[in-house]
């Protein structure tokens, strides 16, 4: 059987991949490097009975999205660094509330207005720690338009199926990039529903603990009459200030990624088993450590290249165990070092991790890569 | 009876003119102002000396007015004494009363409409059923009583004609029976008078007035509204009682329902949680219940209706 | 004698208590806060609307009036500071069937949420929005809002508010809002016809409500216990009929009550919708 490929757009085949992974609600705000999503959406939704809204800005955009999820819709909103900034109060809110949607952030120059059309790697950090407070997050990080495609609709599976906000996080460059794409016919796309609370279900609790850690949610209009609240709330969806009811409340929302990492988390590994030289690299980087991989390996250099699909939570074990095989490890990316801290962290010996960063609004190229790893090499 | 109004009135008809006395008394919005304005000009056109005096103090809809007219030959005070009214006319049914002490004795002309203005004083004790203090005399009774009695629904009239404000033009054309003044005198004032698209609904209010005393003239049973009959109470009586639930529990002690029931029915006890105090004065109003920012009084009024057979 | 047990021979029945969470009652407002007659006047519409709890969405902020509806026994969302209208917006979006409340307050729908407030009266999506307007911050412990009188003390203006005061209403009906309406605590059973003609209304309504702040405003202001502020109320709120002698340029001191604003505008959702079926019957051909 033949593959059908089509050239595609990174923020094309994110919307056509939200389309078909069912998302039916899109509230948005213009942004470079984002629009183009939202553009998509607002011509595309309609067409499948969506809703696509423009809403007066980011805070609000998120806020409609969550508001449309608790109705039962699932939903996604897009954005760069400015409007996620904005967006990070609401990002708590639906972490806190358990309520399913997805945050595509084109990162572009920062901080602040920064460089509205160049790209970077300086919303790493931010996508996992922004909204304050300890909350639960998934982060995907595509690195083609194929996988903005696959990591979009997984992105909406992971968001149904462990009722939190998931951000995809992809570059300026991924973004505006035209690839050829194979799209998977209608049929053939995994779609994960929420588990729904049986409307029957008496004395149903919207924050029960069940076992799996994810409690059934309820539709408005089923009976359930819920109450939500970013309020730290016991199961019943009530507030609560008592120490051991809030640790639990807390703990077990934390406990549903972390117990899921095996359903969450996914690398990618290039010639790491026998790997000297370990590069951990995301997104466009990552497209370069490849190449680098490819020449050095031609020289005879054991270069593997580990990156992280699944950005957060952190694929701890995988790095740790490639990691501490290899000599050194070059963690290649577009900001001072954010990636590099957090792989320093898994690492033995903390001085082997070497970082090879820009913030210039240029990509690495595969020959900075391999000149820096030939320089530590010679070292 | 009547001159032709072309004829200017001679000398000699002015010197035979009584001096004529008309109280005009209403409430607010009637327009007794408007019939007293009719009166005045009649009298001049009759060659006539007038004084007009009247009270508007309360010109708000609703609030007492009346007015004096009194025209003859030579007339120097300006108001009426007690006994000395030729003409009352009330287009307020208890206003006309207020005033029946002014009617001369023997032939004054009572003129009053039927309908009834009650003013919030008249209902002070607001328990549903309680005796409202508005005047309870039939017209059957005060027609019988007075020399010269014409009690009719004027408001109903003036409505069937499309406006409820020419009920004062109804009784108009009653008073006009009374006085000889030609009625080309009368129709041309009031035409003078009301607003050029309100002309019409007044001749037939006039024209209607007329009629319905020339009729009560001629039969005696026909003056005054046989369907008003004594009517002490507003309301049915009470047929329930109020029970009023207050909440202990939910009670905040604002003190709101207290200071703000209209009948001070409720305190603040001991503990400082409202309580029914004084469950006789309770008329159920719901003020209480509706104030409770803590939803903690519930009025129910409980029925007593006989079991059915 | 048969005892019948009715609430009232004239009005229908309504217990606010088959609208309540009764085991989180009482609620945690404070003695006298006006927020609850507004709330038993939101019930009391509703349940004469006959609108299912079940179909019932209310969505709040942040402040004492986010906390409002979380005693309402319906679905409830209390969202973050300033936002529910934007919530409000993809909920009443997504569930069309749904009748959509947010309940805000001055601080909430005026200075973090202004933006949302304006563009929601703009759009006429078809929500009820309900600011309790208690001059001031209250959960916070008593700080200036946009609403707050000239010259009243709070916790920021301790030297009294120099800051001019807004006209929530005005401002609703600059931006659009098909539906505007004001109502004091006090005249509760015109409050709850207001809320309800708000309801009925087809598009956005806004409705602001004059609350009492009785122990944190009232209490530093010297306005008096609970029942005098709400004693005062009638004096400083003239009836619609009065409204055009308002003399004072910004926010008359004296407010107007009753329906202020009341156009028909094509609502939102059904807009959308319909321009949505349009596009797929072009596609369709």
């Amino acid at each position: 059987m033949t593959k059908t490929l089509t050239p595609v757009a990174g923020n094309h085949a994110c919307a056509l991949a939200a389309i078909a992974a069912g998302c039916r609600f899109f509230a948005g705000y213009p942004i470079t490097p984002s629009s183009e999503i939202a553009e998509f959406m607002s011509r595309e939704l309609p067409r499948v009975d969506g809703v696509f809204i423009q809403m007066e800005d980011e805070i609000a955009s998120i806020a409609a999205i969550i508001g449309a999820s608790l109705g039962g819709s699932k939903t996604m909103t897009a954005t760069s660094g400015p409007g996620f900034s904005l967006m990070q109060e609401n990002l708590g809110y639906a972490a806190m509330t358990e309520t399913p949607c997805v945050i595509i952030n084109v990162m572009r120059g920062g901080p602040s207005t920064g460089m509205p059309t160049r790209p970077a790697q300086g919303d790493i950090m931010q996508a996992r720690w922004g909204s304050h407070g300890d909350h639960p997050i998934i982060v995907v990080a595509p690195a083609s338009v194929q996988e903005i495609h696959s990591e979009t609709i997984r992105a909406f599976n992971l968001a149904e199926e462990f009722r939190t906000p998931v951000v995809v996080l992809y570059d300026e460059i991924v973004a505006h990039l035209m690839e050829m794409v194979e799209l998977p016919a209608a049929g053939t796309i995994k779609q994960v529903d929420r588990k729904w609370a049986d409307a029957a279900q008496a004395n149903y609790l919207p924050y029960a603990e069940t076992p799996d850690l994810v409690p059934p949610m309820s539709r408005p209009g089923d009976g359930h009459r819920v109450h939500v609240t970013g309020l730290t709330h016991t199961p019943d969806g009530f507030p609560t200030q008592k120490p051991d009811l809030a640790d639990r409340a807390l703990m077990r929302i934390l406990d549903k990624i972390e117990k899921n990492r095996g359903k969450i988390e996914k690398i990618e590994a290039i010639e790491t088993d026998d790997a000297d030289i370990l590069i951990v690299a995301i997104g466009i980087v990552a497209r370069a450590a490849r190449s680098a991989v490819a020449s050095l390996r031609s020289e005879g250099i054991k270069v593997g290249l580990l990156r992280p699909v699944t950005l957060w939570p952190f694929p701890e074990a995988a790095v740790r165990a490639a990691a501490n095989n290899a000599r050194v490890v070059l963690v290649p990316e577009m900001n001072t070092g954010q990636l590099n801290r957090e792989v320093e962290r898994l690492v033995d010996a903390p001085a082997k991790v070497a970082g090879l960063h820009r913030v210039d609004g240029e990509p690495i190229a595969p020959g900075e890569i391999a000149a820096r790893i030939r320089e530590m090499i010679a070292q | 009876m009547n001159a032709p109004a072309t004829m200017p009135a001679t000398t000699a008809q002015i010197q035979a003119a009584p001096t004529r006395n008309i109280m005009i008394v209403g409430v607010g919005g009637q327009g007794v102002i408007m019939i007293s304005k009719v009166m005045a000009l009649l009298g001049q056109k009759q060659g006539l000396q007038v004084k007009q005096s009247e009270v508007h103090g309360m010109a708000k809809r609703g609030g007492i007015v009346f007015s004096h007219v009194r025209f003859g030959k030579e007339v120097w005070s300006p108001t009426i004494a007690k006994g000395d009214a030729d003409a009352l006319i009330a287009l307020e049914w208890a206003e006309g009363l207020r005033w029946l002490d002014h009617l001369k004795p023997g032939s004054g002309a009572f003129i009053a409409d039927t309908r009834r203005i009650v003013p919030p004083f008249a209902c002070r004790n607001r328990k549903t059923g309680a005796t409202m203090n508005y005047a309870s005399e039939t017209p059957a009774e005060i027609v019988s009583r007075v020399a010269d009695g014409y009690a009719l629904d004027a408001t109903s009239i003036a409505e069937s004609f499309g406006d409820s404000r020419a009920a004062n033009t109804v009784l108009l054309g009653v008073l006009s029976t009374t006085l000889d003044y030609p009625i080309e005198d009368w129709l041309g004032v009031i035409e003078q008078l009301v607003p050029k698209k309100a002309r019409e609904i007044n001749v037939k209010a006039f024209e209607a007035g007329r009629a319905w005393a020339e009729a009560a003239q001629a039969d005696p049973s026909l003056r005054f509204d046989h369907a008003i009959a004594r009517e002490k109470t507003y309301a049915k009586p009470q047929d329930f009682e109020v029970r009023l639930e207050i909440n202990a529990a939910w009670c905040k002690s604002c003190d709101i329902c207290v200071k703000l029931c209209p009948e001070r029915c409720l305190a603040l006890n001991e503990e400082q949680i409202a309580y029914l105090k004084a469950p006789e004065a309770c008329t159920g109003c719901h003020i209480c219940e509706w104030l409770c920012p803590d939803f903690a009084i519930s009025v129910n009024t409980v029925s007593r209706e006989p079991a059915s057979a | 004698m048969n005892e019948i047990v009715r609430k009232d021979a004239v009005r229908p029945a309504f217990d606010i208590k088959d609208y309540l969470r009764l085991d989180l009652m009482p609620h945690f407002m404070c003695p006298g806060c006006g927020h609850g007659i507004a709330l038993r006047a939101l019930l009391w519409a509703t349940h004469e609307l006959g609108i299912e709890k079940n179909q019932l969405a209310v969505v709040s902020g942040i402040g004492c009036s986010g906390r409002v509806g979380a005693y309402i026994d319906a679905n409830t969302y209390h969202t973050t500071h300033g936002r529910p209208l934007a919530f409000a917006t993809g909920l009443k979006l997504a569930r069309p069937d749904l009748k959509v409340i947010v309940i805000t307050g001055d601080g909430d729908c005026l200075a973090i949420g202004g933006n949302h407030l304006i563009h929601a009266c703009r759009r006429n999506l078809d929500i009820t929005c309900l600011m309790l307007n208690n001059e001031v911050y209250g959960m916070t412990g008593g700080q200036v809002s946009p609403t707050t009188s000239v010259n009243r003390l709070t916790t920021t203006t301790p030297a009294g508010n120099c800051e001019p005061t807004f006209d929530a209403c005005k401002l609703a009906e600059a931006a659009g809002a098909s539906f505007v309406g004001r109502e004091v605590t006090r005249q509760a059973p015109a409050l709850k016809n207001l809320i309800r003609a708000a309801m009925e209304h087809d598009g956005f309504s806004f409705v602001e409500v004059m609350s009492d702040c009785t122990e944190i405003y009232g209490r530093k202001n010297d306005l008096g216990e609970s029942p005098e502020m709400i004693l005062s109320q009638k004096a400083d709120m003239r009836p619609e009929a009065f409204g055009n002698v308002a003399d004072q340029p910004f926010r008359p001191n004296r407010l107007v009550t009753g329906v202020l604003a009341k156009q028909e505008r094509p609502e939102y959702g059904r807009t959308y919708r319909a321009r949505a079926a349009l596009e797929r019957a072009k596609k369709g051909r």
